[in-house]
This record gives structure tokens, C-alpha cells and sequence, in this order.
């Protein structure tokens, strides 16, 4: 077999790679274990959530599939933030987790371009630091120009429940051994990294309208008028399950302190470091003595499935204690434990091995995306799977890197994060990462990458169709609110879009008073209104964040040629050299970005660089 | 260009013989560089000044040519953070230059000025303020200019510019912490407090502005013009104020022709006092010329002193002077020994030559200058860089005030914040990043 790009895994990240390199024009092979684990949810039976919600929307923007697969079958959505400001208003959606899969298995299947191949990946081969192709455990060999590994926490797994410890992927399935075994013979740098998972309860066991009578549940419903991820979703969307909140109570946290010696995070049985964002039961209780309760949400893994998901309750306590914990909470008392929780160390290799466009810089071809990178999240895997795709999909036709810009998404946010600065924790999205967040919005995420993606060959026609119209609609709407003369509420005649930046005034009352006429979308309304109001109303912040961000990316425009030699930079300490030649930033900006890197240093490297190297744009 | 990774060498003491003299030598090779230039052979204690001889080879020779303390400050605790040795002799210059000269043929580099201390800076030893108090301190006039570095130097800016930084950490970080963690059940912080903690921070920024005047004062000192007519007693009061016979004084009209410069110690101010040619009209070229600068000596001033001689009637050079005079000035009634001839209420009499007046007159000055009765404490803020940052801050946090009040989202308001935390980062010249993350995770229990 010889593929354009091969695969490894189908989770979040490997099926965007995957169908990324196939949309492109490439012939792609997809390697996994089974089929009915392709995008699969071990976790967390939910997509979006602050920051990770505009990553959806941008991977839906660049063409990618997460955000059409989550609105076929999200169970209950909600827009986060809605009160506060609209560059922190992030979609959040339940996902039925069996049909998530299933419609992305779908969507594959309906890709002429991809293959799968059911097997387990084994070895890397390379040949003269190119890769060349895999080995699969038993032996047989798959060519390729380009190789993504996405492998999650497959790579050396090992689940610790108590102080049973079995080597594992995932709750029921073997681990990648060989597989880890070759990328550490080349000579990455490998890491170990933590996390865990709740207990799931059996829906039936619970009674939640009683439990909301009694007061010990609160009932969470969706929005009434949903948000959708896709730009291209044209159907009303449907909350179709509630979720319900309680709280730990002073028995939940006896019994953690009594059983803490059990706790393989407590007893020295874990050394891989946990996300402390997402912090386990035993964390929450033991490093934060003072807090007398915390939040408890229980959500349905699928509508019409028995398995309910215990979010905010992750542990790795024996199966009884976990038992003892979920009867302890309210309403609980007589809910029947399906599976435990568990918590699972994988190996991680740390991104600093990569490129921009997460091609690894000690062999060519080689890419990895995911978990293996060092982050957490469906949403994060699914963005690096996407770049690493259409990455591999050019290297292997010899194309130009594809590379994102802190300024320009989220993206090149958590792409720049995790190949400057490297991974201590698992890595999680927020939007206090994106210092131009004013800038990265879920409203603009179109109008930001749908012209790149389809510049890579990623939007298609109907997509493309789509987008230009709501862009000539939002670029003459602008217009007209520049040209319409309205009488304010003083008695001042003035344009409406001067009228708009007062902070009482809000565009829909303008609309619904009959002041302005704009042309908007009739399905989807909120999204043609929501870049008009935002990029008028706050015009002085965006244009001060706009100065600021080319001010940014004039530094990010000054190459660092490959193999540059930082020890011959007279000033700069030796530490500061072994970072800078450790990281081989591509430009000044990012040299600026690596930990330890004092202004003096970025300044001494400024002026060496000016001095003797010609200014090559970076296309 | 510099670099950091040579060994530097300097003479430390001033110019010229002295009670003593020294060497100083930082970087990586300071410790072995040290023995091309005296005899002892054994290594150096750790801090332990020790008794040796200089010895510098020549032509294949060597002779001993003084005595030598020699001190060893391992890194990092140093004052530069890199290894530092320095040499104690007897303060003859050629015996330093010596030491220097053989030290940079066995492979040093003759230090650049500031360059000890932009290592200790580069090393993190100390922060921009501080670097910026050392050569305050160095350059101090007056005991009220060395204490204002010295505190400087200490870190009292530096601590208070770290107070506010914190304050204003955490004030982000729990915005940030509401932005990015809604369904946490609570907020972080509520809006009336941001209000409440962004006016603090204000007025806090307001106290340490307030001492901006009377801080530049010190650091920068001030300069006086003494201005009159000719022979009204301009130069007889500029000796009696510095306090020695420094300007030519006679009874012949015009005896000074230029400006004659001294410093003085006005309690802790460090006055650049300025006699200046009489007021007259001359064809004398010299005299002219002479009048032409105490004119523009006296637009560049601080304070003038208008002398006008109180045993005379005011002629219309008087009045003009007095009238053209800007509002920082005193009028000065010379020989007050003698039967007043006019009387105006804001004049302060004095009489060189029968010693009156003179303190009061020193009093007046200080008023006028400072716009306070006592300058005794040395001020927190003295340099004109950190007086514009902290101004920026504030700036920056009233609108962020004001933003708040039209119920501006948080982001948007964020970008402020961060931007006042910018500025005072600047003051202390490090960068900040990722702290914001660090310190939500470290202060508060999150997890959905």
C-alpha cells in the first residue's frame, strides 16, 4: 500500500488531518483500530466551551469538520458568556457521543480519497531523515510521503484506578507500546502527562425530576434560540436533554480526606503531571481545603443511552471508594455505578520538536497532532489535526508551509504556544491566551480563514458561494450604516454608525425601529448583526488592537534562517543560546516568545539579525 | 554592542592619586585572570580580602611593585551576578594602570562605562530603577540627592511598583479568571469592586506622583540667575550665598562680564547658582555680549533673583527687569544696611556686608522652588522616565474607570489593564507574560 498521507489514529485530530489531506487533492490512508471508536469521546461527552468553542468555529471556517459534526448531533446548546462581551461569547454544545462518531465515520466513508486501514501502527521508517512509511505490529509496510501521528493517550498508556494499574489507551483498550517505543529510538524528546475521568452512572438509577423537587438538583436546559458551530449548518438547531447541577458536600470531602491514601495522585503512584484547569476530585478537595463545595454536573452521553457522564468528578479512588463518593452526594444516594473513573498516563512529545506547520524538525515528513503534542481537548486535537493535515498534504507535493498567525486565529495562537514554548501541563485553550483576542471572535472566524482555507484548496465551491455573499452583505451593511442619517435620542442627526458606538444604543432597536435597512441573512440573522455591531460599536479598541497586532507582525515577518547560528550573537548568555538553538525559532517574534528570553536578549538578536542577514518576507 | 560572555576590567576609584586604589574584574575568567597580576599562587577564598603583592610581568620579567587587598565574590552573589575579583592597592595611578594594562593582554576586556552594573542588570542582581539609582547615587550632589538614590537603589520604588503590579495581577487575573471559567457558579469579582480597586490603584499612583516635583527637584536639582542692574550687589550676594569669595566684586559698575557658575547645597537641593552682568546699556562689545546671556541665563531658569539696590530710587531698567521678569522669582533688596530709598512687600532685605538676611533669603529660595516648607525626606520618584510611565498608567486606569461606567465588556477593558501593567512592567524594565494563567490556577479552585 502507498498513500500520499497516512494517519495514525481516527480521533479528533486524526480524522480532520485526514479529511483535510483527502479534500486537498491527496490520497490518504486512515489507520485506526476499530471503526466504531473514530472520533470518539473517552471523556467529556461535550464540544466548545470558552476559547475551545472559537476554535470550532474556525475549523469550520478553514473548511473542517468539527463544527458540522457537532450540529447534527449536538443534544443541548449553549452560547457561554452571553453577557459579557462579544469577543468571549463561545458556543458550547452536549453531543449524542455515539452518533458524533458515527456521522463523522460517515462523512470519511463518504471520501473517495481516504482508505482505511484497520491495524495497529508499530514503527516509523525513515530513511535519511525523510519518512518513508510504517511498519504495522506484525510487520507489514505502508508507504507514504507524509506521516501524521495522533495517537492521544495511546502511547505507553497505563490506567491507574486505585492501586490497580493496567496498561491501556483507553478504558478497555491495549496501549501503542511499539509505536512509542520507535519515536522515543529517534530520539524526541518524550514526556509523561496525566489525566483522568469520572465515574458514569446508569441514567435509570436516578430519579431527576424528584431530586429537582427536593431542591438537591438544579435542572440546566439549553438556549432557546441555539448558536450553531457551522457556518454552513442552515437548519434551526434543537436542545433535545437537560443536564442537571448539584454540589459536594462536607461527606464527599471526609470521605476523600479519610481515602486520600488510596489515591494514586496522593501516594506517589502517578508522576505525570495532570491540567491543573481540570483538576481531579482528590485536587479540588485536598489543595483547596477552604472551598465548602463544588459544582457537580451530570450529563447524558447520548439521548436515548443509559450512561450518564459525572463532569467535575474525575478520580482514580478504588471502584468502592468511587461508589461510597457518588452515594455520598445528594440525590445520589441510590445511583448505580456503571464504570469508574480512572485517571491514565501517556507519553507526550514535547512540541518544542516541532515546526510551525507541526512537522517534527528532527525528520521530514514526520508530523504529529494531538495529545501527543502535550494538549488536552477534542477541540485542540481536532485544530492541530487540520493544520498537521493540510501541512503534510503540501509537504508531500512539495508546497509552501501553511501557517497561521497569533493575530489571525486561535490556532496560531495554540499552534505558536506549543512549538515556542513547549508543555509543562496539559494544554488548554483560553481566550487570555490570544493577546489580540479582541480580534478573534466567533462572529469574524469567517471572515478571517474562510479565504485561506480556500486558498489551501479546503472550501469548497458551495461553501465558497456561501461565504461571499454573507461577506458582500456585511461589507455593504457597513456602508449603509455609514451613509444612513438618524436623529438620536437628544435630538442630534448624526450616521448611524456614530449613533451605534454610544453604549446604550444597540443595533437591533435601530433595525426594529425602522431607523436603518440592512440586508441580513433571513435563517441566520444573528450572525450578520453580531460583526456589524461589534466592529462599529467598538471601532476605537479594534483599531488600537489592530495597530497593535501589525506592530506584532512586523517582528513576525523577520526571518530567522534555519540553522542560524545563535552562538556567534556576542551578548547573549549561554542559556539564552541553548533555548534559542534548542527552539530554532523561525522569526523574532517568536524568538521574543520563548521562555527566558529577556527584551536585552530579543534586542542584542534584533540588531544581529539587521546587521547580517538581508529581511526575508515569510510568505 | 556588548557582550557578556568576556571578562571585563576597570579601575573603579576616580582618576588621579588617591588614599587608595582599586580594580575590578567581572566574568567567567575573573577568578584565574586575577593571578597574571599578583604573587600570591594559592586560589582565593570566597569573600575573604587577602593580603598579597602586585606583580606584573614585563619583557619576561616581573617585579613586585605594591601591596594588594584581593577579594574573590563568586557568582552569583555578586554585585554583577558573574564572578568578580577585586584588587586593593595603594592609589597610584601608574600601579593601576598597570594592572589593568597587563590584565587585558592576558585576555580582559577594558569595561565600557555602566558596564558592570548593565551586567548586574542583565543578570537580574537588580532591576532598571535600580540600575538607573546607581548612577544617581554616583552622580549625587547633596546628601538628599545620595539618600533619594540610595532608597531608590534599596528598591522603595521598586517595591512599590511591585505593590501596584500585584494589585493590579490580581484584579486581571480575576477578570480573566470570569472570561474564560463562566460556569463556575460564582464571579471572580464583581463590577462595583473593579471599579473600587482601579480608583485605588489611581490614587495610589496620584501619591506616588505627588512626590514627582520635589523628587525631580533633587534628583535634577534647580538653577537660580541672580538678575539686577550693574553694581546693584549681584556678585557680592552670589559669594555670601555659596559661601566663599568665588566672584571678582568692586565698586567699578560691570565688573562681571560673563556668567559665573558654583553649585550649592540649598538643604539637600542642588542649586546651580548664576551671576550675571549688570543691566545697562553699553557699546562696551564684551559688556553687551555680557548682557545678552544673563538675558537667556534668565529664561532658563528656575528662580530669578532680582536684586535692586535699596539705598537707590528704582529706575526704569529696575522696572523693566521687574516686568519682565517671569513668575519664579524673588526680589532681592541689596544693602539693606542702608536708609531704604523704596519698598515693595514681596522683597527680602539682606545686607552682605552686614550679614543680614542671608538665611531668610536661603528660606525664600526653598519655598519658591519646592511650594513646601521642608524638604528633609529624600523623595520615591525622582526620574523623569518613571515620572511619564507612571502618568501613562494612570492614564490608562482612568479610562478604564470610565470605560466600566458605560458598562464596557471586560475584554475590551482588559486591554487597558494590561497595558497599565505594561507600563509599570517598563519601570523596572522585565517583561511579563503567562503570570495571568499562573496566577488563576494558583489562587483559585477552578475545574468545570
Amino acid at each position: 500500500m502507498t498513500f500520499d498521507v497516512l494517519v495514525v489514529g481516527a480521533g479528533h485530530a486524526g480524522v480532520e488531518a485526514a479529511y483535510a489531506a483527502a479534500r486537498v487533492g491527496c490520497h490518504v490512508g486512515l489507520c485506526t483500530l476499530a471503526s466504531d471508536t473514530v472520533a470518539h469521546m473517552p471523556c467529556n461527552p461535550a464540544i466548545g466551551g470558552t476559547a475551545k468553542g472559537h476554535l470550532v468555529r474556525e475549523i469550520d471556517a478553514l473548511g473542517g469538520l468539527m463544527g458540522q459534526a457537532i450540529d447534527a448531533t449536538g443534544i443541548q446548546f449553549k452560547l457561554l458568556n452571553r453577557s459579557r462581551g462579544p469577543a468571549v461569547w463561545s458556543p458550547r454544545a452536549q453531543a449524542d457521543k455515539k452518533r458524533y462518531g458515527q456521522w463523522v465515520r460517515e462523512q470519511i466513508g463518504h471520501e473517495t480519497n481516504i482508505e482505511w486501514v484497520f491495524a495497529r501502527a508499530g514503527r516509523i521508517i525513515v530513511n535519511n531523515g525523510r519518512v518513508e512509511g510504517l511498519a504495522l505490529e506484525g510487520g507489514d509496510r505502508i508507504l507514504c510521503s507524509a506521516l501524521v501521528i495522533t495517537t492521544g493517550t495511546f502511547l505507553n498508556g497505563l490506567i491507574h484506578e486505585g492501586q490497580a494499574r493496567r496498561p491501556a489507551g483507553r478504558a478497555d483498550e491495549p496501549p501503542s507500546i511499539e509505536l512509542a517505543e520507535s519515536i522515543r529510538a529517534f530520539g524526541f524528546e518524550v514526556g509523561r502527562l496525566k489525566t483522568g475521568t469520572p465515574p458514569r452512572l446508569a441514567r435509570c438509577s436516578i430519579d431527576f425530576e424528584k431530586q429537582v423537587v427536593a431542591g438537591a438538583f438544579i435542572e440546566e436546559r439549553g438556549d432557546s434560540q441555539p448558536t450553531p458551530f457551522s457556518y454552513r449548518t442552515r437548519t434551526r438547531l434543537e436542545n433535545k436533554i437537560s443536564c442537571w447541577l448539584l454540589h459536594t458536600n462536607e461527606r464527599v470531602r471526609e470521605l476523600v480526606q479519610q481515602n486520600i491514601n488510596d489515591s494514586p495522585l496522593y501516594n506517589g503512584q502517578i508522576s505525570g503531571i495532570g491540567p491543573r484547569y481540570c483538576p481531579s476530585l482528590e485536587d479540588k478537595i485536598m489543595r483547596f481545603p477552604d472551598r465548602e463545595r463544588h459544582q457537580i454536573y451530570l450529563e447524558p452521553e447520548t439521548i436515548d443511552g443509559d450512561e450518564i457522564y459525572v463532569n467535575g468528578f474525575s478520580m482514580s479512588m478504588p471502584r468502592a471508594v468511587q461508589e461510597e463518593l457518588v452515594h455520598a452526594l445528594p440525590g445520589l444516594e441510590d445511583a448505580r455505578l456503571i464504570r469508574p473513573g480512572y485517571a491514565i498516563e501517556y507519553d507526550f512529545v514535547q512540541p518544542t520538536e516541532l515546526l510551525p506547520t507541526l512537522e517534527t524538525r528532527r525528520i521530514r515528513g514526520l508530523f504529529f497532532a494531538g495529545q501527543i503534542n502535550g494538549t488536552s481537548g477534542y477541540e485542540e486535537a481536532a485544530a492541530q489535526g487540520l493544520i498537521a493535515g493540510i501541512n503534510a498534504a503540501r509537504t508531500s507535493r512539495r508546497e509552501d508551509a501553511f501557517v497561521l498567525g497569533r493575530e489571525e486565529a486561535y490556532i496560531g495562537v495554540l499552534v505558536d504556544d506549543l512549538v515556542t514554548r513547549g508543555c509543562l501541563e496539559p494544554y488548554r485553550m483560553f481566550t487570555s491566551r490570544a493577546e489580540h483576542r479582541l480580534l478573534l471572535r466567533i462572529d469574524n472566524a469567517d471572515l478571517r480563514l474562510t479565504p485561506r482555507g480556500r486558498d489551501v484548496g479546503l472550501v469548497g465551491d458551495e461553501h465558497w458561494e456561501l461565504f461571499t455573499r454573507r461577506r458582500a452583505r456585511y461589507e455593504k451593511n457597513a456602508r449603509a450604516l455609514e451613509e444612513t442619517s438618524v436623529v438620536s435620542a437628544g435630538g442630534q442627526r448624526m450616521a448611524a454608525s456614530q449613533l451605534l458606538r454610544q453604549p446604550e444604543v444597540k443595533l437591533g432597536d435601530l433595525i426594529a425601529t425602522n431607523k436603518v435597512a440592512l440586508e441580513v441573512d433571513t435563517e441566520s440573522p444573528e450572525h450578520d448583526l453580531a460583526t456589524l455591531e461589534t466592529t462599529i460599536k467598538y471601532a476605537g479598541y479594534l483599531e488600537q488592537e489592530m495597530s497593535r497586532a501589525a506592530r506584532a507582525r512586523r517582528d513576525d515577518r523577520r526571518r530567522i534562517s534555519p540553522h542560524f547560528p545563535f552562538a556567534d550573537v556576542p551578548g547573549l548568555s549561554r542559556e539564552v543560546v541553548q533555548r534559542l538553538t534548542q527552539i530554532q525559532p523561525q522569526t523574532l517574534g517568536q524568538a521574543a516568545r520563548i521562555p527566558g528570553m529577556t527584551p536585552a536578549a530579543v534586542a542584542v538578536l534584533g540588531v544581529f539579525l539587521n546587521r547580517l542577514s538581508p529581511q526575508v518576507p515569510l510568505t | 554592542m556588548f557582550s557578556s560572555d568576556d571578562t571585563i576590567v576597570a579601575i573603579a576609584t576616580p582618576p588621579g592619586r588617591g588614599g587608595i586604589g582599586v580594580v575590578r574584574l567581572s566574568g567567567a575568567c575573573a577568578r584565574d585572570l586575577v593571578f597574571q597580576v599578583v604573587t600570591r599562587r594559592e586560589a582565593l577564598a570566597p569573600r575573604e580580602a587577602t593580603l598579597t603583592k602586585v606583580c606584573v610581568r614585563e619583557a619576561g620579567t616581573s617585579r613586585g611593585s605594591d601591596h594588594a587587598i584581593v577579594t574573590w565574590f563568586p557568582a552569583p552573589h555578586s554585585y554583577t551576578g558573574e564572578h568578580v575579583v577585586e584588587i586593593s592597592t595603594h592609589g597610584s595611578p601608574v600601579v593601576l594602570r598597570e594592572i589593568v594594562r597587563a590584565l587585558v593582554a592576558a585576555g580582559a576586556r577594558l569595561a565600557r562605562p555602566g558596564e558592570f552594573t548593565l551586567r548586574a542588570f542583565l543578570n537580574a542582581r537588580i532591576d532598571l530603577a535600580q540600575a538607573e539609582a546607581v548612577a544617581d547615587l554616583i552622580d549625587a550632589a547633596t546628601p538628599l540627592q545620595a539618600q533619594t538614590a540610595f532608597d531608590q537603589l534599596e528598591g522603595t520604588l521598586s517595591t512599590r511598583i511591585s505593590a501596584l503590579d500585584q494589585s493590579l495581577l490580581d484584579l486581571i487575573a480575576r477578570l480573566e479568571a470570569s472570561l474564560d471559567f463562566p460556569d463556575e457558579g460564582f464571579h471572580f469579582i464583581e463590577p462595583r469592586d473593579v471599579v473600587e480597586r482601579v480608583s485605588e490603584l489611581v490614587s495610589d499612583l496620584n501619591e506616588l506622583l505627588s512626590h514627582e516635583a520635589r523628587g525631580r527637584l533633587i534628583r535634577e536639582g534647580a538653577t537660580v540667575v541672580i538678575a539686577g542692574r550693574v553694581n546693584a550687589g549681584k556678585s557680592s550676594l552670589f559669594n555670601a550665598l555659596i559661601g566663599r569669595e568665588r566672584a571678582i566684586v568692586t565698586d567699578v559698575p560691570g565688573t562681571t562680564r560673563d556668567l559665573v557658575t558654583e553649585t550649592m547645597d540649598l538643604e539637600g537641593l542642588a542649586i546651580t547658582l548664576v551671576d550675571t552682568a549688570g543691566e545697562r546699556e553699553t557699546q562696551d562689545p564684551v559688556e553687551r555680549e555680557g548682557v545678552l546671556r544673563a538675558a537667556r541665563a534668565r529664561d532658563i531658569a528656575d528662580l530669578t533673583l532680582i536684586v535692586i539696590d535699596s539705598g537707590q530710587v528704582l529706575t526704569d531698567e529696575d522696572r523693566r527687569l521687574l516686568e519682565s521678569s517671569s513668575p519664579a522669582r524673588l526680589v532681592v533688596a541689596s544693602k539693606a544696611d542702608r536708609e531704604p530709598q523704596w519698598h515693595m512687600d514681596e522683597a527680602v532685605r539682606v545686607s552682605t556686608l552686614a550679614n543680614i538676611g542671608i538665611g531668610g533669603l536661603k528660606d525664600a529660595m526653598r519655598r519658591a522652588l519646592t511650594n513646601e516648607e521642608r524638604l528633609k525626606d529624600p523623595a520615591p520618584l525622582s526620574n523623569l522616565r518613571h515620572v511619564l510611565l507612571l502618568k501613562e498608567a494612570r492614564a490608562t486606569l482612568m479610562r478604564v474607570s470610565a470605560a466600566i461606567a458605560q458598562s464596557t465588556p471586560e475584554e475590551f477593558v482588559l486591554v487597558d489593564l494590561q497595558r497599565a501593567r505594561t507600563n509599570l512592567a517598563e519601570v523596572v524594565g522585565v517583561g511579563s507574560s503567562d503570570e495571568t494563567l499562573d496566577y488563576i490556577f494558583s489562587h483559585f479552585c477552578i475545574g468545570k
